[in-house]
């Protein structure tokens, strides 16, 4: 097995970073606070703020005094989990499954089969992990080995690195290394160095029976990775289910168009992720931490999986104006469901459909120009209501069964439909001896010259009683689909303004309703 | 193989093959799904263009874009209504469609306000790979607030991407926009009156007002056509 570890150091730091990917070129330093009451010291400085003589333990002041153009960031408990969950996406984006025990700041992952997609060597899939690693703002430090152990000492040691196979190999490897990044624990260095071993070779050379007599078995395995010899579990695990991405603000938000500024950097950060594992967006669930307390959760429903953050952030926007938050927000976290992009095999003999994403783009596009609910599919309902009608997922046509071509379609009936008018418009209509003789309503005043009917329809009279909302609703508009029985009389009239209409009187109190009219 | 396994294989490999018909209706024309039309239109509706429908109420325009839709369904393509009528809920009633043979699932549907359709159009037939989408107008007073350089880019984007679109009216609206334009009107409606009158379908006539054949000779052969429309199976 050969294993990929990267490593992210000053993860806090590089976490805090991605929410301002244009300051990455600058100098840059973490405060962060010890106890209650202290004043924020540096913590953790990017190389250039190092070399420009920041020191970690300095205030803010301090740093600035040092350093003018340095930036101090303070890194919030959101920042971390999302920098943790990036850097176990740069594995996924490699591997399948990933072991991300190490506390976060170091991934492991099964790097053996990659030797198909890499011809170049393992050296090829160390600079891709890292690069990959860079566009989702993480500066890391890449090693390939046989173990675990020896794949963590070599990212201490190395900014790439790629650790000779076998026990020999990395013997040789590990050799030159001082002890001091062969282990963590600061009482075995202490011992080591008394012995006066100061580097991996010469603690390899040292028995590793008498090693363990004398420093115990943490002792001993230092040893045996000394040797080139590890046997540190590998613990991968599949990706969860949802992906998320989070920022706490520095101060409350009231306006939408900030707080869709906020959102958009998360929405780029989280398809990037996405982008790496050739997933799309399926679902996005916003969670909006409000100001002083209180939370406000909305799922954004989208037509189909897409990874355009323009569509997204627009789908977001619809419905925060559509519902705005009852407070100020300080918080911001999207979960995302990812999904699989569709993909299709182009048929020879079959007119080439939408291309799977671009029409995934489309349908979100068009959900957040005229509402998800409006796009998709037409399907009947299992309902004797007249204008009863479903909206269903779209799915391309399938190819014509047995190679039939145009030619050989049959044509279709040319059979009128009623264009329906939802809901149906209540009309006045006077009624003679055979049925309605004239007819009034918002688009139309016209004499009926000739009547067909009535029609009598009725049903859902099993169904129990509508609740007082229901009911409600359902006085406001007599044909929705409130549950609650209903009795109407159809009648096809052929008006004098030459078009043939449907229209139905309700039984329940003789109001007069236009459905539509044949076309 | 043999030869008698060849020519066992034939009608196979023969039911596989593009039929000339095809080919040809590749090149410019794509069938209305009614054949009294495709000869009045020359073939059809124009490819990777604009087409216009206009007529009163009950003359049979909406019959006709199922019809087209029905057809470009059945041969494997990619379609859509952009339904803009019905008071923002939609005018397509589902079970009358199904019963005229569009295969609903493979059709995209999308209800909305008169003022979004123009824009829904766009954004369909950018997405490319669509043979026909229906703009459907027929109830709508928008059209005369369309400027007619939206007709022109939509005209673009259908050129771009091969699209036939299809705009159904109440009255001429595209103008030169369009490479085809069906005008429908004397719409009579037929009942059957063995008993209580029932309402049994609308015969109307179709003109053709732009498109068609280049031949001269043929245009004033067949400037319209009558249609019969039954609302019972």
């Amino acid at each position: 097995m050969r294993l990929a570890c990267v490593y992210v150091p000053q993860l806090a730091l590089q976490a805090a970073l991605r929410r301002t990917p244009e300051a990455r070129d600058e100098p840059a330093g973490l405060l962060e606070v010890d106890g209650a009451g202290k004043k924020p010291r540096v913590t953790q400085l990017e190389a250039r703020a190092r070399r420009a003589g920041v020191r970690p333990g300095m205030t803010a002041a301090q740093a600035r005094a040092v350093s003018a153009s340095i930036r101090l960031y303070t890194a919030t408990a959101a920042d971390r989990e999302a920098g943790v969950a990036a850097l176990a996406d740069v594995g996924y984006t490699f591997a399948p499954r990933v072991d991300s025990s190490d506390g976060g700041e170091r991934v492991f992952f099964d790097c053996a089969d990659l030797g198909q997609l890499y011809p170049y060597g393992e050296t090829a899939i160390a600079q891709a992990v890292q690069a990959h690693a860079a566009r989702l703002g993480l500066g890391a430090r890449v090693a390939i080995a046989s173990s675990k152990g020896i794949a963590r000492v070599a990212t201490r040691a190395h900014e790439l690195a790629v650790v000779p196979a076998g026990a020999a190999g990395a013997r040789g490897f590990l050799a030159p290394l001082p002890v001091e990044q062969l282990t963590d624990d600061a009482t075995l260095r202490a011992a080591f160095r008394r012995w006066g071993t100061r580097t991996a070779g010469a603690i390899a050379a040292l028995p590793v029976d008498a090693v363990a007599l004398r420093l115990g078995p943490r002792g001993a395995d230092v040893a045996r990775l000394a040797c080139g010899k590890d046997d540190e579990p590998f613990v991968p695990r599949l990706p969860p289910d949802a992906l998320e991405e989070a920022v706490d603000l520095d101060y409350p938000v009231y306006e939408i168009e900030p707080l869709t500024f906020v959102l958009r950097g998360l929405v780029d950060r989280a398809l990037a992720r996405l982008a790496g594992r050739s997933l799309a967006c399926a679902g996005m669930t916003l969670r909006l931490s409000l100001d002083p307390r209180g939370l406000d959760v909305r799922t954004v429903p989208l037509a189909a999986p897409t990874r355009d953050a323009k569509t997204l952030l627009e789908l977001v926007r619809l419905d925060l104006a559509r519902r705005p938050p009852d407070a100020a927000v300080v918080g911001a976290r999207i979960i995302v469901e990812p999904a699989r992009v569709r993909a299709t095999q182009l048929d020879m003999l079959r007119p080439a459909g939408p291309a799977p994403d671009r029409l995934a783009t489309t349908l979100a596009r068009l959900a957040a120009l005229v509402g998800p609910e409006n796009v998709g599919a037409p399907a009947t309902v299992d309902s004797w209501r007249e204008q009863a009608v479903a909206v269903t997922p779209y799915i391309p046509p399938a190819a014509p069964p047995g190679g039939a071509l145009a030619a050989t379609v049959a044509a279709p009936a040319m059979r009128l439909t009623v264009r329906r008018k939802r809901p149906p418009e209540e009309i006045e209509v006077i009624m003679g001896r055979d049925g309605p003789t004239a007819l009034r309503g918002s688009e139309t005043t016209a004499r009926v010259l000739v009547t067909a009917g009535p029609y009598r329809l009725s049903g859902e009279w099993w169904q129990p009683p509508a609740t007082a909302s229901a009911a409600a609703t359902a006085s406001a508009d007599p044909n929705s689909d409130a549950p609650g029985g209903w009795a109407h009389e159809y009648w096809d009239v052929h008006a004098s303004d030459g078009a043939v209409y449907r229209l139905h009187r309700d039984a329940r109190d003789g109001r007069f309703y236009l459905d539509g009219y044949y076309d | 193989m043999s030869r008698a396994a060849a020519i066992a294989h034939i009608p196979e490999l023969a039911a596989r093959l593009v039929s000339l018909e095809r080919l040809e209706e590749s090149r410019g024309r794509r069938t209305t799904g009614v054949a009294a039309l495709d000869e009045l239109l020359a073939g059809g509706w124009p490819r990777a263009a604009l087409s216009e429908i206009t007529g009163r109420r009950s003359t049979g325009r909406t019959a006709i874009v199922l019809a087209t839709l029905a057809r470009a369904i059945a041969a494997g393509e990619a379609t859509a209504l952009v339904d803009a009528s019905g008071g923002g809920g939609g005018s397509l009633d589902a079970r009358a469609a199904a019963a005229a043979g569009l295969a609903l699932p493979a059709l995209l549907w999308i209800r909305c306000a008169p003022a979004q359709a123009l824009k829904a159009a766009d954004l369909v037939v950018g997405a490319g790979g669509f043979g026909v989408v229906a703009l459907d107008l027929c109830d709508s007073d928008a059209r005369r607030r369309i400027a007619d350089a939206a007709w022109v880019r939509l005209r673009h984007g259908a050129r771009n991407q091969g699209t036939t679109v299809l705009v159904a009216t109440s009255a001429r609206t595209l103008g030169t926009a369009a490479a085809a334009a069906l005008e429908l009107g004397d719409g009579v409606p037929t009942f059957l009156t063995d008993g209580p009158p029932l309402f049994a379908g609308v015969k109307s006539r179709a003109a053709r007002v732009r498109g068609g054949s280049r031949d001269e000779s043929a245009r004033e052969e067949a400037p319209c056509v009558s249609l019969a429309f039954t609302c019972r199976s």
